[in-house]
């Protein structure tokens, strides 16, 4: 007969020889603070009073628990109360009844109504399909620096805005074509290259809008949308990530996008303070 | 626990790491994903998440940051991290159907190690009980088959597990006990 602690310890033995697959951690880490930096401004930490939102909490009448995860997932990443928690669920639906309306048509599937191509950042706008899930990639050859030293290495002005200071952290990709000024919550490209494509967005309503940047042209994406970077030199595009509301503009030959910050006419004043 | 670490860098402990996040500093949260990213892979995996671990995963720490201001403080993070790693794979498996969360599961867990050393037939027989054993475990009702898999496969104490399957520690005790019964019954069949 096989004693107590006999089984116990082929247990724990088994446990340790099941391997689980996962991907690095740091990637993990990145992802998750994309994610976090996605989330509109001003939702950060939820007050501790919600009882019904408490995390461990399981929600046994949440009908979105119903849908595909993919779906579920997006919907559920902010955890609203009851009524919110329905309009969701009705945005939910209406965005995949659209998708098969769109799905279901031979042209449907690919559906771009207009391409746009501005301050080095192509719109592909119309039906998006699913936006992009997992694990977000660098950039290529993505690389910390300070400011000074970015200065150094890139060829074009790197601009601050004034209204958001100093960055918390400076990233050079791709030889120096792009460089990520990042704050909480809130990360700025600017990118060498106006004339080439540097950023692929997909998106779908709400549409883009126009917006004037001291006199140059800017865009403001309101919605959550893929994102995707096309290296220099060609080379396969690096895989998309969700991007959340977004500006983008261009000064000079240099193009630059706001991602984080949620309100356009708060956008539009940090994008006005560059110096 | 004691915070020993200084106010910039990688934070040294969890408290730090909570404190700095609850004041919005996502790379001292970035630091506490990445320590316990692995461990909750794991427990997605083992609670039945299959492929969707990832997403999973990722939606915990998501929302772990969003409501890290009803974390207690002076109370471990792992055990409230993991509950709500349990509770999305929960909502995840509850969503698909049991039947097709099991059989993500069978594809999922595979054992690696061996417990011959070098000989060619030790290796076969030790890989052969344990995979049997593996299946044993997965064939048990999903009760008992959480509780054991928390307090054996992720080595969680009777506390932490009834914290993480969100149950009295008596009832942990009770499943634990009612499967680890099943098991040995199974591995008593094995060797006759």
């Amino acid at each position: 007969m096989t004693s107590p602690d006999e089984l116990e310890s082929r247990l724990l033995a088994l446990g340790e020889s099941v391997e689980v697959a996962c991907p690095a951690p740091a990637d993990v880490a990145r992802a998750v603070r994309a994610r976090l930096e996605a989330l509109p401004a001003g939702s950060g930490h939820l007050p501790p009073d919600l009882p019904q939102d408490a995390p461990g909490a399981p929600h046994p009448h949440r009908s979105w628990s119903l849908l595909p995860a993919p779906w579920r997932l997006r919907g559920a990443r902010r955890t609203p109360p009851g009524s919110r928690v329905r309009r969701r669920v009705a945005v939910a639906v209406t965005a995949a009844l659209v998708a098969l309306f769109f799905g279901a048509t031979p042209v449907g599937r690919t559906a771009v109504v207009e391409i746009l191509r501005f301050a080095g950042v192509e719109l592909r706008i119309g039906n998006p399909g699913p936006l992009p899930s997992g694990t977000p990639h660098p950039l290529p050859r993505e690389g910390r620096s300070s400011l000074e030293e970015a200065r150094q290495r890139v060829a074009f002005p790197i601009a601050v805005p004034a209204e958001l200071g100093e960055p918390d952290e400076v990233r050079v990709s791709d030889g120096g074509r792009v460089v990520s000024l990042l704050w909480p919550g809130v990360r700025l490209d600017q990118y060498d290259g106006a004339l080439q494509v540097v950023f692929r967005k997909e998106l779908g309503p709400p549409w883009p809008e126009e917006v004037n940047v001291d006199g140059f042209p800017g865009s403001w994406i309101p919605a959550h949308h893929s994102l995707s970077y096309r290296p220099r030199g060609g080379g396969p595009p690096v895989a998309a990530r969700i991007a959340g509301p977004t500006l983008i503009w261009q000064r000079g030959q240099v193009g630059l996008r706001l991602e984080g910050v949620t309100d356009p006419t708060r956008a539009v004043e940090i994008a006005r303070s560059v110096r | 626990m004691e915070s020993v670490g200084t106010s910039e860098g990688v934070p040294t402990d969890d408290d730090e790491a909570i404190a700095r996040s609850l004041a919005g500093d996502l790379s001292a949260y970035e630091a506490l994903v990445t320590r316990y990213s692995a461990l909750a892979h794991r427990t997605a995996a083992m609670l039945g998440a299959g492929d969707e671990a990832e997403d999973v995963v990722q939606e915990a720490f998501v929302k772990a940051y969003r409501h890290l201001a009803t974390f207690r403080r002076d109370s471990p993070f792992r055990p409230w991290l993991l509950r709500i790693v349990a509770n999305e794979t929960h909502n995840l498996t509850r969503s698909r159907g049991r039947r097709a969360e099991l059989t993500v599961r069978l594809t999922g867990l595979t054992p690696q190690g061996t417990d011959g050393a070098g000989d060619p037939e030790h290796v076969a027989v030790a890989v052969d009980r344990r995979t049997r054993l593996l299946d044993a475990v997965r064939t048990l009702p999903e009760r008992e088959r959480h509780a054991v898999v928390c307090r054996y496969f992720l080595q969680l104490s009777e506390a932490e597990t009834a914290q993480v399957l969100d149950l009295p520690v008596g009832t942990v005790k009770s499943r634990t006990s009612r499967g680890l019964a099943r098991l040995r019954e199974e591995a008593d069949r094995d060797l006759t």
